[in-house]
Protein backbone atom coordinates (compact mmCIF):
# COMPACT_ATOMS: atom_id res chain seq x y z
CA UNK A 1 0.00 0.00 0.00
CA UNK A 2 1.32 3.64 -0.61
CA UNK A 3 2.34 5.68 2.55
CA UNK A 4 -0.34 8.02 3.17
CA UNK A 5 1.44 11.04 1.98
CA UNK A 6 1.24 10.08 -1.50
CA UNK A 7 -1.56 9.17 -2.54
CA UNK A 8 -2.90 7.44 -5.80
CA UNK A 9 -3.41 10.92 -7.54
CA UNK A 10 -0.09 11.72 -6.76
CA UNK A 11 1.81 8.73 -8.08
CA UNK A 12 -0.03 9.05 -11.40
CA UNK A 13 0.34 12.79 -11.52
CA UNK A 14 4.50 12.03 -11.17
CA UNK A 15 3.92 9.70 -13.85
CA UNK A 16 2.30 11.74 -16.50
CA UNK A 17 5.02 14.65 -15.04
CA UNK A 18 2.92 17.17 -13.74
CA UNK A 19 4.40 17.75 -10.67
CA UNK A 20 6.72 20.58 -10.09
CA UNK A 21 10.10 19.70 -8.49
CA UNK A 22 9.24 20.18 -5.10
CA UNK A 23 7.13 17.51 -5.62
CA UNK A 24 8.87 14.86 -7.56
CA UNK A 25 11.41 15.31 -4.50
CA UNK A 26 9.02 14.37 -2.13
CA UNK A 27 7.77 11.37 -4.02
CA UNK A 28 11.70 9.94 -4.77
CA UNK A 29 11.87 10.34 -1.35
CA UNK A 30 9.18 8.20 0.02
CA UNK A 31 10.02 5.67 -2.91
CA UNK A 32 13.42 5.12 -1.34
CA UNK A 33 12.01 4.39 1.90
CA UNK A 34 8.98 2.29 0.74
CA UNK A 35 10.01 0.29 -2.49
CA UNK A 36 6.23 -1.27 -3.43
CA UNK A 37 5.92 2.56 -4.23
CA UNK A 38 8.37 1.82 -6.89
CA UNK A 39 6.34 -0.71 -8.06
CA UNK A 40 3.32 0.47 -8.47
CA UNK A 41 4.92 3.50 -10.47
CA UNK A 42 6.32 0.62 -12.76
CA UNK A 43 2.82 -0.90 -13.23
CA UNK A 44 1.12 3.03 -14.43
CA UNK A 45 3.94 3.27 -16.35
CA UNK A 46 3.03 -0.27 -17.79
CA UNK A 47 -0.51 0.52 -18.01
CA UNK A 48 -0.09 3.58 -19.68
CA UNK A 49 2.24 2.22 -22.67
CA UNK A 50 -0.28 -0.46 -22.56
CA UNK A 51 -3.02 1.91 -23.86
CA UNK A 52 -0.83 3.52 -25.85
CA UNK A 53 0.31 0.52 -27.88
CA UNK A 54 -3.61 -0.95 -27.94
CA UNK A 55 -4.65 2.29 -30.43
CA UNK A 56 -1.41 2.98 -32.07
CA UNK A 57 -3.59 1.37 -35.21
CA UNK A 58 -7.02 1.82 -34.69
CA UNK A 59 -9.21 -0.60 -36.94
CA UNK A 60 -10.23 2.33 -40.27
CA UNK A 61 -13.97 2.96 -41.34
CA UNK A 62 -14.50 0.86 -44.82
CA UNK A 63 -16.59 3.39 -46.20
CA UNK A 64 -14.60 5.98 -46.41
CA UNK A 65 -11.18 4.54 -48.06
CA UNK A 66 -10.61 6.45 -50.98
CA UNK A 67 -11.47 3.93 -53.78
CA UNK A 68 -9.06 3.53 -56.83
CA UNK A 69 -8.55 6.81 -59.41
CA UNK A 70 -9.19 6.66 -62.68
CA UNK A 71 -5.44 6.26 -64.71
CA UNK A 72 -4.51 9.22 -66.47
CA UNK A 73 -2.33 8.35 -69.16
CA UNK A 74 1.06 10.21 -67.13
CA UNK A 75 -0.17 7.64 -63.95
CA UNK A 76 -0.01 4.57 -66.25
CA UNK A 77 3.59 5.99 -67.88
CA UNK A 78 4.62 6.26 -64.16
CA UNK A 79 3.33 2.74 -63.31
CA UNK A 80 5.01 1.30 -65.95
CA UNK A 81 8.03 2.86 -65.01
CA UNK A 82 7.70 2.03 -61.51
CA UNK A 83 6.82 -1.55 -62.91
CA UNK A 84 10.01 -1.80 -64.91
CA UNK A 85 12.38 -0.94 -62.03
CA UNK A 86 10.61 -3.35 -59.18
CA UNK A 87 11.28 -6.13 -62.11
CA UNK A 88 15.17 -4.91 -62.34
CA UNK A 89 15.64 -4.62 -58.76
CA UNK A 90 13.77 -8.13 -58.01
CA UNK A 91 16.22 -10.16 -60.82
CA UNK A 92 19.06 -8.44 -59.50
CA UNK A 93 18.20 -9.17 -55.57
CA UNK A 94 16.30 -12.46 -56.18
CA UNK A 95 19.95 -14.03 -56.59
CA UNK A 96 21.13 -13.30 -52.74
CA UNK A 97 22.59 -15.71 -51.17
CA UNK A 98 20.57 -18.02 -48.34
CA UNK A 99 20.68 -16.98 -44.84
CA UNK A 100 22.91 -18.69 -42.51
CA UNK A 101 22.31 -18.48 -38.63
CA UNK A 102 24.44 -19.76 -36.23
CA UNK A 103 24.19 -23.25 -34.98
CA UNK A 104 23.63 -21.71 -31.74
CA UNK A 105 20.29 -20.18 -32.79
CA UNK A 106 17.93 -22.65 -33.21
CA UNK A 107 16.10 -22.58 -30.45
CA UNK A 108 15.90 -18.62 -30.64
CA UNK A 109 12.09 -17.51 -30.64
CA UNK A 110 11.53 -14.67 -33.33
CA UNK A 111 8.52 -12.74 -32.58
CA UNK A 112 6.86 -10.64 -35.58
CA UNK A 113 3.56 -8.29 -35.65
CA UNK A 114 1.05 -10.53 -37.62
CA UNK A 115 -0.77 -8.36 -40.69
CA UNK A 116 -3.48 -10.45 -40.52
CA UNK A 117 -5.06 -10.03 -36.57
CA UNK A 118 -2.49 -7.23 -35.28
CA UNK A 119 -1.26 -9.13 -33.29
CA UNK A 120 1.83 -10.82 -32.25
CA UNK A 121 2.99 -13.91 -33.50
CA UNK A 122 5.65 -16.32 -32.32
CA UNK A 123 7.54 -18.00 -35.06
CA UNK A 124 11.09 -19.59 -35.01
CA UNK A 125 13.29 -17.84 -37.10
CA UNK A 126 13.93 -20.07 -39.66
CA UNK A 127 10.57 -19.89 -40.63
CA UNK A 128 10.81 -15.71 -40.29
CA UNK A 129 13.88 -16.03 -42.20
CA UNK A 130 12.35 -18.01 -45.25
CA UNK A 131 10.06 -15.85 -45.34
CA UNK A 132 12.67 -13.22 -46.05
CA UNK A 133 11.63 -10.71 -43.83
CA UNK A 134 14.87 -11.05 -41.04
CA UNK A 135 16.25 -7.60 -42.80
CA UNK A 136 15.04 -5.37 -39.63
CA UNK A 137 15.95 -7.20 -36.21
CA UNK A 138 15.71 -6.22 -32.64
CA UNK A 139 17.87 -8.15 -30.19
CA UNK A 140 16.71 -8.02 -26.81
CA UNK A 141 18.71 -8.74 -24.05
CA UNK A 142 17.09 -8.39 -20.61
CA UNK A 143 20.01 -10.42 -18.23
CA UNK A 144 23.45 -10.26 -17.48
CA UNK A 145 24.80 -13.61 -18.66
CA UNK A 146 28.19 -13.13 -20.93
CA UNK A 147 27.32 -16.19 -22.51
CA UNK A 148 23.94 -14.64 -23.96
CA UNK A 149 25.33 -11.34 -24.55
CA UNK A 150 27.99 -13.27 -26.85
CA UNK A 151 24.73 -15.03 -28.47
CA UNK A 152 23.87 -11.81 -29.61
CA UNK A 153 26.71 -10.72 -30.98
CA UNK A 154 27.33 -13.97 -32.82
CA UNK A 155 23.67 -13.58 -34.20
CA UNK A 156 23.64 -9.53 -35.25
CA UNK A 157 27.21 -10.20 -36.79
CA UNK A 158 25.59 -13.63 -38.73
CA UNK A 159 22.67 -11.08 -39.59
CA UNK A 160 24.87 -8.71 -40.99
CA UNK A 161 27.29 -10.55 -42.81
CA UNK A 162 24.39 -11.76 -45.05
CA UNK A 163 23.47 -8.91 -46.16
CA UNK A 164 26.49 -7.32 -45.94
CA UNK A 165 27.78 -7.09 -49.25
CA UNK A 166 24.47 -6.36 -51.10
CA UNK A 167 23.08 -3.54 -49.29
CA UNK A 168 19.40 -3.97 -48.58
CA UNK A 169 18.67 -1.96 -46.32
CA UNK A 170 18.63 -4.63 -43.15
CA UNK A 171 19.22 -2.72 -39.38
CA UNK A 172 20.00 -4.68 -36.72
CA UNK A 173 19.46 -3.05 -33.07
CA UNK A 174 20.28 -4.38 -29.94
CA UNK A 175 18.62 -3.28 -27.07
CA UNK A 176 19.94 -3.97 -23.24
CA UNK A 177 17.74 -3.00 -20.25
CA UNK A 178 17.00 -4.75 -16.64
CA UNK A 179 20.96 -6.19 -15.73
CA UNK A 180 22.08 -6.77 -19.36
CA UNK A 181 23.25 -2.80 -19.12
CA UNK A 182 26.06 -4.36 -17.27
CA UNK A 183 27.29 -5.82 -20.76
CA UNK A 184 26.75 -2.59 -22.17
CA UNK A 185 28.83 -0.23 -19.53
CA UNK A 186 32.36 1.14 -19.47
CA UNK A 187 34.64 -0.79 -17.30
CA UNK A 188 32.01 -3.95 -16.24
CA UNK A 189 31.69 -5.19 -19.94
CA UNK A 190 33.48 -8.47 -21.33
CA UNK A 191 32.73 -6.96 -24.92
CA UNK A 192 33.87 -4.00 -25.05
CA UNK A 193 36.30 -4.54 -28.10
CA UNK A 194 33.86 -6.50 -29.86
CA UNK A 195 31.30 -4.22 -29.31
CA UNK A 196 33.51 -1.22 -30.53
CA UNK A 197 34.96 -3.56 -33.40
CA UNK A 198 31.59 -4.39 -34.57
CA UNK A 199 30.28 -1.15 -34.58
CA UNK A 200 32.97 0.15 -37.21
CA UNK A 201 32.63 -2.52 -39.30
CA UNK A 202 28.78 -2.04 -39.40
CA UNK A 203 27.09 0.95 -39.49
CA UNK A 204 24.26 -0.51 -39.77
CA UNK A 205 24.11 -1.84 -36.55
CA UNK A 206 22.99 0.00 -33.29
CA UNK A 207 23.28 -0.76 -29.54
CA UNK A 208 21.21 0.79 -26.85
CA UNK A 209 20.79 1.27 -23.40
CA UNK A 210 17.36 1.54 -21.87
CA UNK A 211 17.22 5.14 -19.60
CA UNK A 212 15.01 3.69 -16.97
CA UNK A 213 17.18 0.52 -16.17
CA UNK A 214 20.17 2.98 -16.25
CA UNK A 215 18.46 5.15 -13.34
CA UNK A 216 17.60 2.29 -11.28
CA UNK A 217 21.28 1.25 -11.45
CA UNK A 218 22.14 4.42 -10.88
CA UNK A 219 19.34 4.38 -7.48
CA UNK A 220 21.03 1.41 -6.42
CA UNK A 221 24.22 1.92 -6.46
CA UNK A 222 24.46 5.91 -5.18
CA UNK A 223 25.81 7.31 -7.91
CA UNK A 224 25.70 11.11 -9.08
CA UNK A 225 25.81 10.86 -12.74
CA UNK A 226 24.62 8.53 -15.34
CA UNK A 227 25.74 5.22 -15.93
CA UNK A 228 28.87 5.21 -18.33
CA UNK A 229 28.10 3.38 -21.03
CA UNK A 230 30.99 2.02 -23.69
CA UNK A 231 31.31 4.27 -26.83
CA UNK A 232 29.29 4.80 -29.36
CA UNK A 233 25.96 2.99 -26.92
CA UNK A 234 22.53 5.18 -27.84
CA UNK A 235 19.85 5.72 -24.88
CA UNK A 236 16.53 4.95 -25.36
CA UNK A 237 14.22 6.23 -22.79
CA UNK A 238 12.33 3.16 -22.08
CA UNK A 239 13.24 -0.34 -24.01
CA UNK A 240 9.54 -1.62 -24.14
CA UNK A 241 8.14 0.76 -25.33
CA UNK A 242 11.29 1.57 -28.29
CA UNK A 243 10.19 -2.62 -29.29
CA UNK A 244 6.81 -2.14 -29.04
CA UNK A 245 7.41 0.70 -31.77
CA UNK A 246 9.65 -1.43 -34.02
CA UNK A 247 7.08 -4.17 -33.88
CA UNK A 248 4.73 -1.86 -35.16
CA UNK A 249 7.25 -0.84 -37.94
CA UNK A 250 7.35 -4.63 -38.98
CA UNK A 251 10.89 -5.05 -37.28
CA UNK A 252 11.55 -9.08 -36.35
CA UNK A 253 12.18 -9.21 -32.55
CA UNK A 254 14.47 -12.02 -30.72
CA UNK A 255 14.67 -12.62 -27.00
CA UNK A 256 18.03 -13.88 -26.56
CA UNK B 1 -1.69 42.23 -49.18
CA UNK B 2 -4.12 41.40 -45.82
CA UNK B 3 -6.17 39.00 -48.58
CA UNK B 4 -2.85 36.64 -49.12
CA UNK B 5 -1.83 36.52 -45.87
CA UNK B 6 -5.50 35.87 -44.85
CA UNK B 7 -5.52 32.73 -47.53
CA UNK B 8 -2.07 31.83 -45.98
CA UNK B 9 -3.60 31.51 -42.91
CA UNK B 10 -6.49 29.72 -44.31
CA UNK B 11 -4.45 27.19 -45.84
CA UNK B 12 -2.21 26.79 -42.84
CA UNK B 13 -5.10 26.00 -40.84
CA UNK B 14 -6.68 23.69 -43.09
CA UNK B 15 -3.32 21.65 -43.01
CA UNK B 16 -3.32 20.90 -39.10
CA UNK B 17 -6.82 20.79 -39.12
CA UNK B 18 -5.66 17.75 -41.57
CA UNK B 19 -2.81 16.95 -39.42
CA UNK B 20 -4.71 16.35 -36.47
CA UNK B 21 -7.50 13.87 -38.30
CA UNK B 22 -5.25 10.67 -37.42
CA UNK B 23 -5.13 11.81 -33.74
CA UNK B 24 -8.90 12.94 -33.74
CA UNK B 25 -10.03 9.42 -35.28
CA UNK B 26 -7.87 7.46 -32.79
CA UNK B 27 -9.12 9.23 -29.69
CA UNK B 28 -12.38 8.90 -30.94
CA UNK B 29 -12.28 5.31 -31.69
CA UNK B 30 -10.94 4.61 -28.25
CA UNK B 31 -14.29 6.27 -26.74
CA UNK B 32 -16.82 4.52 -28.74
CA UNK B 33 -14.59 1.64 -30.82
CA UNK B 34 -17.13 1.55 -33.55
CA UNK B 35 -14.59 2.68 -36.54
CA UNK B 36 -17.98 4.03 -38.51
CA UNK B 37 -19.03 6.10 -35.79
CA UNK B 38 -15.56 7.03 -34.82
CA UNK B 39 -14.95 8.79 -38.96
CA UNK B 40 -17.92 10.24 -38.67
CA UNK B 41 -17.65 11.98 -35.53
CA UNK B 42 -13.95 13.21 -36.61
CA UNK B 43 -16.16 14.51 -40.37
CA UNK B 44 -18.31 16.86 -37.60
CA UNK B 45 -15.27 18.09 -35.67
CA UNK B 46 -13.69 18.64 -38.71
CA UNK B 47 -16.61 20.56 -39.78
CA UNK B 48 -17.80 22.61 -36.97
CA UNK B 49 -13.97 23.43 -36.85
CA UNK B 50 -13.46 24.42 -40.50
CA UNK B 51 -17.06 27.04 -39.73
CA UNK B 52 -15.99 27.98 -36.35
CA UNK B 53 -12.49 28.69 -37.23
CA UNK B 54 -13.03 32.63 -36.30
CA UNK B 55 -13.13 31.25 -32.58
CA UNK B 56 -9.51 30.43 -32.70
CA UNK B 57 -7.53 33.18 -31.63
CA UNK B 58 -4.32 31.45 -30.58
CA UNK B 59 -3.15 28.92 -32.90
CA UNK B 60 -1.12 26.96 -30.38
CA UNK B 61 -4.71 26.29 -28.25
CA UNK B 62 -5.73 24.49 -31.68
CA UNK B 63 -5.10 21.00 -30.39
CA UNK B 64 -7.21 21.85 -26.79
CA UNK B 65 -9.77 23.28 -28.76
CA UNK B 66 -10.22 20.23 -31.50
CA UNK B 67 -10.57 17.97 -28.42
CA UNK B 68 -13.33 19.97 -27.01
CA UNK B 69 -15.46 20.02 -30.40
CA UNK B 70 -14.94 16.13 -30.22
CA UNK B 71 -16.22 15.73 -27.40
CA UNK B 72 -18.96 18.45 -27.98
CA UNK B 73 -19.65 16.19 -30.96
CA UNK B 74 -19.80 12.69 -28.82
CA UNK B 75 -21.96 14.19 -26.31
CA UNK B 76 -24.79 15.38 -29.25
CA UNK B 77 -24.37 12.13 -30.64
CA UNK B 78 -25.52 10.26 -26.98
CA UNK B 79 -28.34 13.11 -26.32
CA UNK B 80 -29.12 12.48 -30.17
CA UNK B 81 -29.60 8.52 -30.01
CA UNK B 82 -30.72 8.84 -26.17
CA UNK B 83 -34.47 9.90 -27.79
CA UNK B 84 -34.51 6.95 -30.60
CA UNK B 85 -32.31 3.94 -29.15
CA UNK B 86 -33.55 0.98 -29.56
CA UNK B 87 -31.78 -2.49 -28.76
CA UNK B 88 -30.54 -3.04 -32.05
CA UNK B 89 -28.63 -0.26 -32.63
CA UNK B 90 -27.15 -0.85 -29.31
CA UNK B 91 -25.90 -3.94 -30.06
CA UNK B 92 -24.88 -2.58 -33.46
CA UNK B 93 -22.84 0.26 -31.47
CA UNK B 94 -20.89 -2.35 -29.35
CA UNK B 95 -20.30 -5.15 -32.28
CA UNK B 96 -16.90 -3.65 -32.39
CA UNK B 97 -16.28 -4.10 -28.10
CA UNK B 98 -14.05 -6.96 -27.96
CA UNK B 99 -16.08 -9.03 -25.26
CA UNK B 100 -16.12 -11.97 -27.72
CA UNK B 101 -12.66 -11.55 -27.78
CA UNK B 102 -11.72 -11.64 -24.64
CA UNK B 103 -10.59 -15.45 -24.00
CA UNK B 104 -7.94 -15.01 -27.14
CA UNK B 105 -6.23 -13.14 -24.37
CA UNK B 106 -4.54 -10.82 -27.26
CA UNK B 107 -2.90 -7.78 -25.78
CA UNK B 108 -4.48 -5.21 -28.19
CA UNK B 109 -7.94 -6.25 -27.60
CA UNK B 110 -7.63 -7.09 -24.09
CA UNK B 111 -6.74 -3.61 -23.70
CA UNK B 112 -9.48 -2.05 -25.56
CA UNK B 113 -11.55 -4.38 -24.02
CA UNK B 114 -11.12 -3.18 -20.39
CA UNK B 115 -10.93 0.53 -21.75
CA UNK B 116 -14.25 -0.32 -22.97
CA UNK B 117 -15.40 -1.15 -20.06
CA UNK B 118 -14.37 1.79 -18.28
CA UNK B 119 -17.29 4.43 -17.67
CA UNK B 120 -17.08 6.98 -19.61
CA UNK B 121 -15.74 9.92 -17.78
CA UNK B 122 -12.65 7.75 -17.03
CA UNK B 123 -12.56 6.61 -20.44
CA UNK B 124 -12.13 10.36 -21.85
CA UNK B 125 -9.34 11.25 -19.49
CA UNK B 126 -7.50 8.38 -19.76
CA UNK B 127 -6.95 8.47 -23.35
CA UNK B 128 -6.62 12.21 -23.72
CA UNK B 129 -3.93 11.97 -21.38
CA UNK B 130 -2.09 8.51 -22.65
CA UNK B 131 -3.14 8.69 -26.34
CA UNK B 132 -2.44 12.37 -26.80
CA UNK B 133 -0.22 13.40 -24.15
CA UNK B 134 -2.51 16.14 -22.84
CA UNK B 135 -1.34 17.63 -20.15
CA UNK B 136 -3.70 17.68 -16.81
CA UNK B 137 -5.03 21.39 -17.83
CA UNK B 138 -5.62 20.62 -21.11
CA UNK B 139 -7.76 17.57 -20.00
CA UNK B 140 -9.73 19.96 -17.79
CA UNK B 141 -10.28 22.65 -20.50
CA UNK B 142 -11.35 19.93 -22.84
CA UNK B 143 -14.26 18.22 -20.65
CA UNK B 144 -14.95 20.93 -19.22
CA UNK B 145 -14.57 19.50 -15.56
CA UNK B 146 -12.08 20.87 -12.57
CA UNK B 147 -8.63 19.53 -12.37
CA UNK B 148 -9.03 17.38 -9.44
CA UNK B 149 -12.21 15.42 -11.12
CA UNK B 150 -9.18 14.93 -13.78
CA UNK B 151 -6.73 13.43 -11.37
CA UNK B 152 -9.31 11.41 -9.50
CA UNK B 153 -10.71 10.19 -12.88
CA UNK B 154 -7.77 8.97 -14.27
CA UNK B 155 -6.28 7.47 -11.10
CA UNK B 156 -9.54 5.23 -10.64
CA UNK B 157 -9.28 4.60 -14.64
CA UNK B 158 -5.49 3.08 -13.81
CA UNK B 159 -6.99 1.36 -10.77
CA UNK B 160 -9.62 -0.51 -12.65
CA UNK B 161 -7.24 -1.41 -15.90
CA UNK B 162 -4.29 -2.49 -13.40
CA UNK B 163 -6.94 -4.95 -11.92
CA UNK B 164 -8.26 -6.00 -15.59
CA UNK B 165 -4.93 -6.32 -17.03
CA UNK B 166 -1.97 -6.74 -14.89
CA UNK B 167 -3.76 -9.27 -12.13
CA UNK B 168 -4.71 -11.38 -15.23
CA UNK B 169 -1.27 -11.49 -16.35
CA UNK B 170 -0.57 -14.57 -14.03
CA UNK B 171 -3.34 -16.79 -15.44
CA UNK B 172 -3.37 -15.81 -18.99
CA UNK B 173 -2.76 -18.40 -21.75
CA UNK B 174 0.75 -19.70 -22.31
CA UNK B 175 0.90 -19.92 -25.76
CA UNK B 176 0.41 -16.00 -25.57
CA UNK B 177 4.21 -14.07 -26.10
CA UNK B 178 4.09 -11.15 -23.80
CA UNK B 179 7.01 -9.08 -23.68
CA UNK B 180 8.90 -8.78 -20.16
CA UNK B 181 8.43 -5.86 -18.07
CA UNK B 182 10.77 -3.07 -19.02
CA UNK B 183 13.01 -3.28 -15.69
Amino acid sequence: MSRPDISEERLNAFVDDELDAAEKEAVFEAMSQDPSLLQQTCELRQLSELVRHAYDQPPQAERYRPGPRPATPWGRAAAAVVLLALGTLLGWFGHQKPLELPEDSANLQAMVWGDEDRAFENADLATVADRNELKRVILHLNTSSPDKFGQALDTAEQLLKTYADDNHGAEIEVVANASAIKMLRAGSSPYADRVRRLQEQYFNLTFLACKDAMDHIRELEGLKTDVKLLPGVDVTPSALEHILNRLNDGWVYINI
Amino acid sequence: MKVISRLCRQQQFRQSLAEYRINLYRIAYSWCHNPALADDLVQDTLAKALKNSGQLRDSKTLKAWLYRILCNCWRDHFRRSRDTVDVDDVVLTERDTPDRCHDRQQIVERVRNAISQLPMGQRQVITLVDLEGCSYIEVAEILEIPIGTVMSRLSRARKALKERLLAAEVESDPKVYRLRNAR
